[in-house]
């Protein structure tokens, strides 16, 4: 089976921290792409389809928290999976409150982020799904109704 | 009066026993001896207060007896006895470190006064030194709890600065054991000593996180969030989590659990953390075969849990200094020397206590003892 590579934003302002991961995502078969500040975050989504966004929570000017709000607010669809070097759970938990699928303590175990990597991106599959067939059905009814 | 303790030291028998009769009367009872090396000797074996010396003695002369005092008995303090023509010496001997001296023939109220003189300023100087150790001693604890507020403070600072680069190292090496893997790298020559090398850093990054993300749990003290918990599932949970540890040594957990136990107010979240740790450290203590047993039990507005193991017991010299940061008898990699220290903080920062006791060759018990309701404090939250 030929793996559907999953379109991957590295937010973090650790630039080689992003680097590594994203040459590690790629090799895995992964589309990883590289964002190094809150704005620079939201730039892209603007520009490019992503289907999940690995966010770090600590991060100068725009902090994890608020990019994770931003882009809920205007890209509902993609899915968060936040990155903390906090070690507070707390943060994590309310960064979940505000939508984003789940979270990792940094250092982040690889097998724990393909894992949440790969709920997340079925949960947005899936949402995508359910939409497809929602339009599907307005659409049937419209036609019924002419 | 009679708590001087007074020693009169002269050759001429006749006067000393004299003296000591009168100063008797008076309610003093002085000790005697009648040459310098025989003072000595007194001296080594019980403590003065105040010496009446004579200077004229034969053998050692009494300015030398005074030496010898005020080296090795210093809060002892000498009043000389002179001659009416050598009162050179006592003022030689003042210069030497004696409280005063007197000519004879002395009168005996003047010598009592003189006495009790210098017994009040051997008590003063007993009393500034007791003060001083005693100062002495605060501060040096004062220190010792700043050290500890600021190794928190500084901690937290070092964990998060450590654990981006460990990131960064993590990603790194896993990415060139993927690379190892690829199909055109199956020929590269002396590949299994990248992968042993390659796994030795993974091995070592693990071992840093460990350390860092504990020192981060310790420091938590601002955003403790309070909840109710659940006391008997919280501790049915963390069994079932370290069961299969217990399991593959053979050690039997066994709860005994006081059923009246039902919620109370605290930190789940760090609760679980000093269960955690407090039974993984017991199954490590324990050999193969041995029992755990937890009890848990509710006396008055405080639940008590323990924690006992037949383990090895600790030695009475590691019992003070295991709550220490850093402190572990565990080979390099296997503890961090934090565990415990977090426990402790967490509890009293709970308004809790822990509690150690062992022995050895027997087993270790800790008990924890945590208020029903835990006082909210400033700078905590309700969840």
């Amino acid at each position: 089976m030929i793996k559907v590579p999953t379109r991957i934003l590295v937010v973090d302002d650790e630039k080689d921290f992003v680097q590594m991961l994203s040459l590690r995502l790629k090799e895995e078969g992964e589309k990883p792409t590289p964002a190094y500040s809150g704005k620079e975050c939201l730039e892209t989504l603007k520009n490019e389809e992503i289907d999940v966004v690995i966010l770090d929570i600590k991060m100068p000017g725009m902090d994890g928290i608020e990019t994770l709000r931003e882009v809920k607010r205007r890209f509902p669809l993609v899915e968060v999976i936040m990155l903390t070097g906090h070690g507070t759970i707390e943060t994590a938990v309310e960064g979940m409150k505000l939508g984003a699928s789940d979270y990792l303590l940094k250092p982040a175990d690889f097998e724990d982020l393909s894992a949440k990597l790969e709920t997340a991106r079925k949960r947005k599959d899936e949402q995508e799904e359910r939409i497809r067939r929602a339009e599907a059905r307005l659409l049937m009814r419209k036609v019924g109704e002419i | 009066m009679t708590n001087i303790r007074l020693l009169l030291v002269d050759d001429e028998d006749d006067f000393r026993r004299t003296i000591a009769k009168r100063l008797t009367k008076r309610g003093i009872c002085p000790a005697e001896a009648g040459n310098g090396e025989e003072c000595l000797a007194i001296l080594e074996k019980k403590p003065v207060d105040v010496v009446v010396l004579d200077v004229r003695m034969p053998g050692m002369s009494g300015v030398e007896v005074l030496h010898h005092i005020k080296k090795k008995h210093p809060k002892t303090e000498v009043i000389l006895l002179t001659g009416h023509a050598t009162t050179q010496d006592g003022v030689e001997g003042i210069k030497s470190g004696a409280f005063d001296y007197l000519a004879k023939p002395v009168e005996l109220e003047h010598l009592l006064g003189k006495i009790k003189q210098a017994h009040e300023k051997s008590r003063r100087g007993e009393e500034k030194l007791r003060e001083a150790e005693f100062r002495a001693r605060m501060e040096q604890q004062m220190i010792a709890t700043k050290r500890l507020a600021s190794l928190g403070t500084l901690a937290v600072g070092v964990a998060h600065e450590i654990n981006n680069p460990l990131a960064i190292m993590k990603e790194s090496a896993g990415w060139l054991k993927l690379l190892l893997k690829k199909e055109e790298l199956a020929e590269m020559p002396r590949k299994q000593d990248f992968d042993m090398a390659l796994n030795k850093i993974e091995e070592s990054i693990e071992r840093t996180r460990r350390i860092t993300h504990q020192l981060l749990g310790f420091v938590r003290k601002s955003d403790s969030a309070l909840a109710k918990v659940d006391l008997r599932g919280l501790v049915d949970e963390i069994v079932q989590s370290v069961n299969r540890e217990a399991a593959n040594k053979n050690i039997e957990i066994v709860q005994k659990v006081d059923h009246s136990i039902d919620t109370i107010w605290s930190d789940p979240y760090q609760l679980r953390q000093v269960l955690i740790n407090l039974l993984t450290n017991a199954i490590q203590a324990t050999g193969s075969g041995g029992k755990i047993t937890i009890i848990l039990e509710a006396i008055g507005e405080e639940v008590f849990l323990t924690v006992h193991d037949t383990g090895k017991g600790i030695p009475k010299e590691d019992l003070e200094k295991i709550f220490e940061p850093f402190f572990s008898t565990k080979s390099p990699g296997e503890g961090t020397g934090l565990g415990l220290f977090v426990t402790r903080s967490i509890i009293e920062k709970l308004d809790g206590k822990i509690e150690v006791e062992s022995e050895l060759g027997r087993g270790t018990s800790f008990c924890v003892k945590l208020p029903k309701q835990h006082q909210i404090k400033e700078g905590e939250r309700v969840s």
